[in-house]
């Protein structure tokens, strides 16, 4: 019942705010909570002997009849789906505590709920106007969490949002009708099969071009990113954790990893677009975050960056590098997601989220400035953190493949990610107390559980790599180095 | 057969160009969401119209019921970020909400 | 042919006007009118439902939303457009007409397309037995507009 990925969020959400009105508190912490970990520990263990004889396409049945509901769960969408449930159960523990102060919690818990429903349903989809739809999904909920603050930042920064995404979403539409009139078809196989039929390689860059900047804009690439820095900061701690961390890799990366790999055919030229862009988000947004004095923006200029390494690694081409685009992926999600979960944290303390006013916090705060450093070495790939691995595995691949300079840039790059981390570090928990501090306490519990769970799973990744490459990464990079054959394939075609 | 494609195609994406210019020009926050359902209107007209010149209507019309439904409830939440904005700053002008920068 | 190519050609002349009328009220009317078109536009490709949709829904409905907001924001007199946009846009829009019609037609001529075998059956089967899965999303991006507008207009009662 791969459905449930989508179905059991989707209804629990629908009836959170029914059951809020009896229990403003505890009911909705509760289910929500409970949903999340089910689904975690659903796609944890019954996923993998579920796909051990190759992907599964599912087809519903409805009281006995069949019911044209085509969902495909393979290594890929199963690693995906993995680290949806595992953020966002991190996420939904942290905003017990966090989301406290906003009220309507109920109505929080709902709309976090239909944006997992909406990442889940477009990591199964087959067809490619499902990808948009559930991407809307997911987008519409977004908007409204973004600007769930009602101040006037948020509200600023959700409308400037809305309307890029908006503008994403009619360039992607406009390639999937164009793919629509070429192939008469909108499933993933039969696009697949039929665009290699046809052999229209002019009309495919185009389609390529408009796909590129719809998830280019969903992603932040760099040309495309003027909304992210405004967006995740301006979000609740927790909102700005999953968009970082999950939205911008389910609906940018993921969904046109999805198509350039399995449906279109990764051409050379493709990957070196692919590449450059991935280069130049790295290297540009890594500047960009040095200068930052507000935690959240720099640590949103951050994703950016590190988005460019995934892109960069998927982009090579070659096994290698898709495998370690992929673990860069679940790496930054954790670590990214419990910065963004310490940066809460900091904020709901110290009511700043300016470096500059900080300083000295890690006397009061241990264990946030403790699991803040784990997720801040670990993206600037310190060894034997996860993010060292997934790096270094980017490199190698470069290398092989040819790219030297490539490979120079993402040293590069790195070394200015771990000077801005730093920064980070030494500006807002080193350093002398700041005597206005003084009274300042660790954060509650629940939500210093949540940032000890992603710390932990960082260290376990790094020191356990090879075992989570072999069991999760490497199905999932296999999805994709097997190229078109992999959808037509196996995909009932 | 093309031509037919070709009627739908160009008349959509006039309309696509004229969301996207009228997005770059206006200044109140309402005029640029009209802009954006301009934008909507070309995308249906697409879809419908490559549906149509391929002999898919069928599949077409439920994309653009689908798409309608997803508009209908983009607008809701659009309108109840600008009426929230115009509580905070009394105004519609997008250049007053130019404080995050960086 | 000519009908369909008059009734398109009014489509885009009101959605440009709803873009560059000054008044708020009848730019969402010219909009309304547009959609009007639209839905007509449909009902003549033979697609009945999406052309209901349109015209209830999105002539109907968004018009009654945008009249709503217009109303309850005041008329955004306050807002000045800038007076150059006002001499630009028609020029680059024209231009860009005048492009689309030279541009388009080569470039639909480059895209080979397979042989559509035509569909069968009624819109229901399409609909239900072929695309179910939108319902689900139909569904849920109705339910995250929802929630999103309760969000957006709760009562705050102890943010800061």
């Amino acid at each position: 019942m791969i459905i449930l990925f989508v179905v059991l969020p989707l209804v629990v959400a629908g009836i959170l705010p029914l059951l809020g009105k009896v229990s403003r508190r505890v009911v909705p912490d509760l289910l929500a909570n409970a949903t999340l970990l089910f689904l975690f520990v659903y796609a944890a263990v019954a996923g993998r002997p579920l796909i051990a004889g190759g992907p599964v396409l599912q087809q519903l049945s409805w009281l006995g009849e069949a019911v044209n509901i085509r969902l495909a769960l393979d290594g890929f969408s199963l690693f995906m789906l993995l680290a949806v449930s595992l953020v966002g159960l991190a996420v939904c523990l942290f905003s017990v505590d966090y989301m406290e102060r906003y009220g309507a919690k109920a109505n929080y818990y709902a709309l976090l709920l239909i944006m997992i429903a909406g990442m889940n349903g477009l990591i199964l989809a087959t067809d490619l106007f499902a990808v948009y739809l559930f991407l809307e999904v997911a987008a519409v909920a977004s908007y409204a969490l973004v600007a769930f603050g009602l101040g006037h930042d948020e509200l600023e920064a959700a409308f400037k949002y809305l309307m890029l995404s908006v503008v994403a979403s009619a360039f992607i539409l406009a390639s999937i009708a164009v793919v629509f009139g070429m192939t008469g078809s909108l499933d993933f196989a039969a696009v697949a099969s039929a665009l290699k039929e046809l052999n229209a390689g002019a009309v495919v860059g185009v389609a390529s071009a408009f796909f590129l900047v719809g998830f280019g804009l969903k992603a932040a690439l760099i040309p495309f990113h003027a909304w992210l820095p405004d967006a995740h900061p301006s979000a609740p701690a927790p909102i700005s954790a999953v968009l970082s961390g999950l939205l911008i890799k389910v609906s940018g990366v993921y969904a046109m990893t999805r198509i350039f790999l399995n449906v279109f055919g990764l051409t050379p030229a493709l990957s070196m677009v692919l590449m450059s862009l991935g280069a130049l988000s790295m290297v540009v947004a890594a500047f960009l975050a040095l200068g930052q004095k507000d935690m959240k923006r720099m640590l949103a200029y951050s994703s950016i960056s590190q988005v460019g390494y995934i892109v960069l690694g998927i982009g090579i081409g070659t096994p290698l590098g898709i495998a370690g685009g992929l673990f860069h992926l679940f790496n930054h999600a954790l670590a990214k997601g419990l910065l963004f979960l310490t940066s809460g944290s900091v904020q709901q303390a110290t009511g700043t989220r300016n470096l500059d006013e900080m300083g000295g916090l890690a006397k009061r705060m241990p264990v946030t400035a403790a699991t803040n450093l784990v997720g801040a070495l670990s993206i600037a790939g310190v060894p034997p953190l996860n993010g060292f691995w997934s790096k270094l595995i980017i490199i190698i691949a470069l290398i092989q493949a040819g790219h030297p300079v490539f490979a120079l840039i993402a040293v590069l790059a790195s070394v200015l990610t771990l000077w801005y981390y730093l920064l980070m570090q030494r500006k807002a928990f080193f350093g002398k107390l700041n005597e206005k501090w003084a009274a300042v306490k660790e954060a509650p519990f629940w939500m210093t559980a949540a940032t000890v769970l992603l710390a932990l799973l960082c260290v376990g990744i790094g020191i356990l790599f090879s075992s989570t490459v072999t069991t999760w990464i490497q199905p999932a990079a296999d999805v994709l180095a097997d190229g078109v054959h992999a959808v037509i394939g196996s995909w009932g075609f | 057969m093309t031509d037919t494609w070709y009627l739908y195609l160009f008349f959509s994406a006039a309309l696509v160009f004229a969301g996207l210019l009228g997005l770059l020009a206006r200044r109140n926050l309402i005029k640029l969401f009209i802009a954006i359902e301009v934008i909507a209107k070309g995308i249906s007209l697409l879809l419908l119209g490559t549906g149509f010149a391929k002999d898919n209507v069928l599949t077409a019309q439920a994309l653009v019921v689908t798409f309608i439904v997803v508009e209908v409830s983009l607008v809701a939440t659009a309108l109840a970020l600008i009426i929230n904005i115009y509580r905070q700053t009394k105004s519609l002008d997008v250049r007053k909400l130019a404080k995050l920068k960086g | 042919m000519i009908v369909q190519t008059a009734l398109l050609v009014g489509l885009v002349l009101f959605s440009v006007l709803a873009i560059v009328l000054r008044d708020l009220l009848k730019s969402a009317i010219s909009l309304a009118v547009a959609s009007l078109l639209l839905g007509i536009i449909f009902f003549r490709m033979n697609a009945p439902y999406a052309g209901v949709f349109e015209i209830s829904v999105v002539a109907g409905l968004i018009t009654v939303l945008f009249i709503l907001t217009i109303a309850l924001t005041g008329a955004g007199d306050e807002v000045r457009e800038s007076r150059l946009v006002n001499w630009v846009f028609p020029l680059v829009f024209v231009a860009f007409i005048v492009i689309d019609a030279l541009v388009m037609k080569g470039l639909l001529g480059k895209i080979p397309a397979l042989a559509s075998g035509g569909e069968t059956g009624s819109f229901g089967d399409v609909l239900w037995k072929g695309r179910t899965f939108d319902l689900v999303g139909q569904i849920a991006v109705i339910l995250a507009g929802v929630f999103s507008v309760l969000a957006l207009f709760r009562k705050r009662d102890k943010h800061d």
